[in-house]
């Protein structure tokens, strides 16, 4: 058995192992308690490689890759190696539980990291059954909160960023009058009804609240009727397939509002889309940005110099990025205490230690109820380029 | 809410909106009229004309002339190898249509694979802008993209209906129609004419995709989705009637959209389905699918008077 | 261990739905595309009843496939009354419209999903017993619609698929019949629903949507229109396969489309080299006509 495997092939090398293992099970355990020194701690890593959200999804294992990397280029966990056992989900139910079934009864990881609403959802009941943490990494439906003891998420909830723009445009921005369109679907809903509470209770006036269908491609009759409402600033709160056009038509049926979205916009694509017309729109980032830390900026550039473009979904590439290191956190300090390493004591030891600082989005509190609050960075397009407008904590 | 401008400015830019829709429709129910088959297939020509629109211009930086060309190149290139060597086999062996049916759907599923192994899955626009200049007529906003569809619609329509009219093949596309085994009785030629069908469906949706594209983002699996509308307003507007499709498509859309200054907007969805649902309930008569005549074998009279000798 | 029950349990649901759906298209001739609504509305009427209306579970499941039986009959009559073909029309445009209301409605959950869905077992307890479960009903389902479709029904079905001007002259109803038929298979599949609703706790619209019909036919198609043991064989076949690929290890950009590629040749290559299926239909029932194409296509 050669030494360690190279750092950058443990992914490739740990997914065999992990395919290869129901069939050597029975093999393998004799050989494995020989080597029991040597072998890598590990957990789950369960994203969407194929399907409609592999742009998103691979880009984010790509980040968790290199997190990994620099977690066991360091101490790793206390000098062993902490790997990771990549399996795919789809983004969809049905393939994200048989994959999370596959990590929690062949591979038996303590921990798994998962994101996309619709799987957390649905291998939450695994989860809570198997006694195994589930990390929930991007995904931001408010439910998540409420799915049982063992579902947990790094990354805050759709309350965080939709409160922090809804706050900061009737105080700083000083709006009394906002428009809020949204896509009809769970996303577009709960985040619509938390603008449209914060922002009255911040002294403002919803003047107008339209949906629209995710199939729509026009969106006249809504737009229309928001421009008869006159606001001052219009929140949109759609997907990325949908909110440019959405944003066109706004500006081509003579709305200059100023206009205020959540993460899902805050990509340059937008921007070469839209031309001039992107000049003002306002989107949340639940991450640091390049200007607010040398570390974030030299990730940015890595991926610039290695992959020849900037991560999809740069703010939730970052959260993956930092998901290693919390697990190793976690695990060293179970391990430093010479606990046996399982869901349960997962669970209770990263309650126990609570607050952790990670490389590239900076420190996390997980709280009891199982939210975490984050500053929200508020980024403007000014001059054909995104720059960051403000930090609301 | 009901101010005559809104309504205008609802009705002018639903009607340049909807144009892409009328042409997918026309296209669909061209298909079902001629060759009596559900084209969900139709679905595989509009992703082919997209993405090879998109390789022209979106990749390779063409003009958008080129992109046009390519993407109508793509939907009857599709559309002749569906005919070929799908629609005529399945012919040849008598398959049911429900056969023909699942076929249509996995070909559609079939290409948008490919493109999702060719192309990623991210939204893309043929141009790289969606953002066309726009000017006021009175207080009207009307865009440059509006006028070049409708004048695009205006013409594929008139083309399409004076060729069903005028031309040779066309009359023959309403022979057949009409009655398949007895327009072959007067020397047409049904696979060619099931085949020039096909080819005039492609050039229609492709040329549909491309406006459509240079206006919203499409991904692989964006075509299924647009051509459900295709779907219902051919249905409503009455199976074998084209000008039913296109009223009803233009119909339909404007409705949908206007529909948000009267019931809320989280329905605006439903309406679509709620309109098939009544179509099909209120025309208990059927908007009767063709059914396949079979040839009335006449037996000759007996002779009823005195024999001759 | 789980893995493989939770294999094992959809294969078996798969079977049900694969079973009553040939039932549908291929006994009863009627073309329908819409089976998976009957999946879903047996699911979440049978989750509502259980989780809101504290309904005990075993109850709750076979409402859901009581409701969903309805449910196909309301879509039924009004269509099939005109012709067999008509159905089609209908059971899209009811398929999309009840998915599209589902979304739409929040005590569904929308859609984003029902969550915490009561289960059928109690916490702790082995799930092979859930694996013998829906394996049992697999079983019955597949043996009660072969006694049916073998018996005088079977008989009459076939009279009717072939001729229905004839069918209809000699006296027998063939509006009733259809409409039975449909009732059966969607009935069946609602009862799939409960199934499923119960172990996996968790439900989305879009598990039930146009990609679930196409799947479905496939299984039908590929196993063998009219056999008895063509859509078993399709549905543990088709279930199966994508597991099995994810084993190979391919880089995941390719992996994705490559599967997808892989099951729409696989049917395109079925349909054309062996319309019949795996397993041909071993009909006993066949009538002159249908003897005489598979003649000619011999």
């Amino acid at each position: 058995m050669p030494g360690h495997p190279d750092a950058r092939r443990s992914f490739a090398l740990t997914r065999r192992a992990a395919l290869g293992g129901l069939g050597m099970i029975g093999v393998g355990g004799l050989a494995r308690g020989a080597r029991a020194e040597q072998e890598p701690l590990r957990f789950g890593l369960a994203m969407p490689l194929t399907g409609g959200q592999a742009t998103y999804g691979q880009d984010q294992v790509r980040a968790a890759q290199w997190g990994l990397d620099a977690v066991n280029a360091a101490d790793g966990v206390n000098g062993r190696k902490l790997a990771a056992i990549v399996l795919d989900t789809q983004a969809d139910a049905q393939t994200g539980i048989q994959a999370v079934n596959r990590l929690v009864s062949v591979e038996k990881v303590p921990v798994f990291v998962t994101a996309w609403s619709e799987v957390v959802k649905a291998v939450a009941p695994i989860a809570n059954d198997g006694k195994i943490v589930e990390l929930s990494v991007g995904a931001n439906s408010p439910e998540i909160a409420r799915l049982g003891d063992y579902v947990y998420t790094t990354f805050p909830l759709a309350d965080v960023d939709i409160t922090a723009v809804a706050e900061y445009s009737a105080t700083k921005l000083g709006k009394k009058r906002a428009a809020v369109l949204y896509i009809n679907n769970e996303t577009g809903i709960t985040a619509a009804q938390v603008y449209r509470d914060t922002f009255t209770k911040a002294g403002g006036q919803i003047v107008a609240y339209e949906a629209y269908d995710p199939k729509a491609t026009d969106w006249t009759g809504q737009i229309l009727k928001v421009r008869l409402a006159t606001p001052d600033i219009i929140h949109i709160q759609g997907l990325v397939a949908d909110t440019p056009q959405l944003i066109a038509q706004l500006r081509q049926l003579g709305l200059t509002q100023p206009i205020s979205s959540y993460s899902a916009v805050y990509n340059p694509k937008l921007i070469q889309q839209l031309g001039a017309a992107a000049n003002g729109v306002i989107a949340t980032s639940l991450a640091p940005g390049t200007e607010d830390s040398p570390a974030v900026k030299a990730y940015v550039e890595r991926w610039q110099k290695e992959v020849g473009r900037p991560p999809n979904g740069l703010p939730y590439t970052q959260y993956l990025y930092d998901a290693p290191f919390l697990v190793a956190a976690v695990l060293k300090s179970l391990d430093s205490a010479k606990k046996p390493i399982t869901g349960e004591n997962f669970r209770a030891e990263m309650l126990g230690i609570r607050s952790f600082d990670l490389p590239l989005t900076g420190k996390l509190v997980i709280n009891p109820n199982h939210t975490v609050k984050k500053p929200v960075y508020l980024m403007e397009v000014k001059n054909g380029a995104w720059s960051e407008l403000a930090v609301v904590s | 809410m009901l101010s005559p401008l809104i309504l205008i400015q609802i009705l002018w830019t639903s009607l340049a909106t909807s144009s892409c829709f009328v042409l997918f429709a026309l296209a669909f129910a061209l298909v079902l009229k001629v060759n009596r088959i559900f084209n969900f297939a139709q679905a595989a020509v509009m992703t082919t004309a997209f993405y090879a629109a998109y390789t022209v211009v979106g990749l390779a930086s063409g003009p958008g002339w080129a992109g046009l060309l390519a993407g109508v190149a793509g939907a009857v290139a599709m559309s002749a190898v569906l005919e070929l060597f799908g629609f005529r086999a399945l012919r040849r062996r008598q398959a049911s249509s429900m056969f023909v049916f699942i076929f249509t759907l996995i070909v559609s599923e079939l290409i948008s694979y490919v493109a999702m192994l060719i192309y990623g899955t991210w939204p893309a626009t043929i141009f790289p802008s969606l953002f066309w200049p726009v000017t006021l007529v009175g207080t009207i906003a009307v865009s440059q993209w509006d006028l070049m569809a409708l004048g695009g619609t205006a013409v594929v329509l008139a083309a399409t209906f004076a060729f069903l009219r005028w031309s040779r093949t066309g009359q023959s596309m309403t022979a057949v129609a009409d009655n398949p085994d007895l327009a072959e009785f007067y020397g047409i030629a049904r696979d060619r004419v099931f085949l020039a069908a096909m080819l005039l469906s492609g050039l229609i949706a492709g040329f549909s995709m491309f406006l459509y594209g240079t206006r919203a983002q499409v991904q692989p699996g964006s075509a299924i989705e647009l051509l459900l509308f295709a779907v219902a307003a051919t249905i409503i507007g009455g199976i074998g009637n084209l000008a039913g499709a296109v009223v009803a498509a233009f119909v339909l859309a404007i409705i949908q959209n206007g529909s948000v200054l009267f019931i809320p907007s989280e329905w605006q969805g439903f309406l679509l389905y709620a309109f098939l649902f009544l179509a099909i309930v209120l025309f208990p008569r059927g908007v009767r699918l063709p059914q396949r005549k079979r040839l009335v074998r006449r037996t000759p009279a007996p002779a009823l008077g005195p024999a001759e000798s | 261990m789980e893995y493989l029950y939770t294999l094992a349990i959809l294969m078996a649901l798969y079977v049900i739905l694969a079973a009553s759906f040939n039932f549908v298209i291929g006994y009863g001739g009627l073309i329908s595309i819409a089976h998976p609504v009957f999946y879903a509305i047996g699911a979440y009427a049978s989750a509502l009843l259980a989780r809101d209306a504290g309904w005990p579970i075993p109850l709750a499941i076979v409402a859901g496939a009581l409701v969903a039986l309805l449910a196909s009959i309301l879509v039924a009559v009004p269509s099939v009354r005109i012709s067999g073909d008509y159905l089609l029309i209908a059971s899209i445009g009811f398929q999309l419209g009840v998915l599209e209301a589902i979304k739409n409605i929040g005590w569904t959950g929308g859609a984003g999903g029902l969550t915490n869905i009561p289960a059928l077992l109690a916490p702790g307890s082995n799930h092979a017993i859930y694996v013998a479960l829906t394996i049992a009903v697999a079983i019955a389902t597949v043996v009660l619609l072969r006694w049916i479709s073998r018996g005088p029904y079977g008989r009459a079905m076939s009279a009717m698929r072939d001729d229905e001007l004839a069918f209809a002259a000699l006296g027998r109803n063939a509006l009733a019949m259809k409409v039975a038929i449909f009732a059966l298979g969607s009935g069946l599949a609602g009862l799939a629903g409960g199934l499923y609703a119960h172990y996996f706790r968790f439900l989305a619209p879009g598990q039930f949507d146009i990609l679930q019909s196409a799947a479905l036919l496939t299984m039908v198609v590929v196993g063998g229109l009219r056999s008895t043991w063509g859509p078993i064989l399709g549905a543990i076949v088709l279930e199966a396969l994508p597991q099995a690929i994810t084993f190979l290890d391919l880089p995941p950009s390719l992996l994705g489309p490559l599967q997808g590629i892989l099951f729409t040749g696989l049917v395109l290559i079925f349909m054309f080299a062996r319309p019949q299926g795996l397993i041909p239909a071993g009909d006993i029932w066949r009538g002159r006509k249908a003897m005489a194409t598979d003649a000619r296509r011999a």
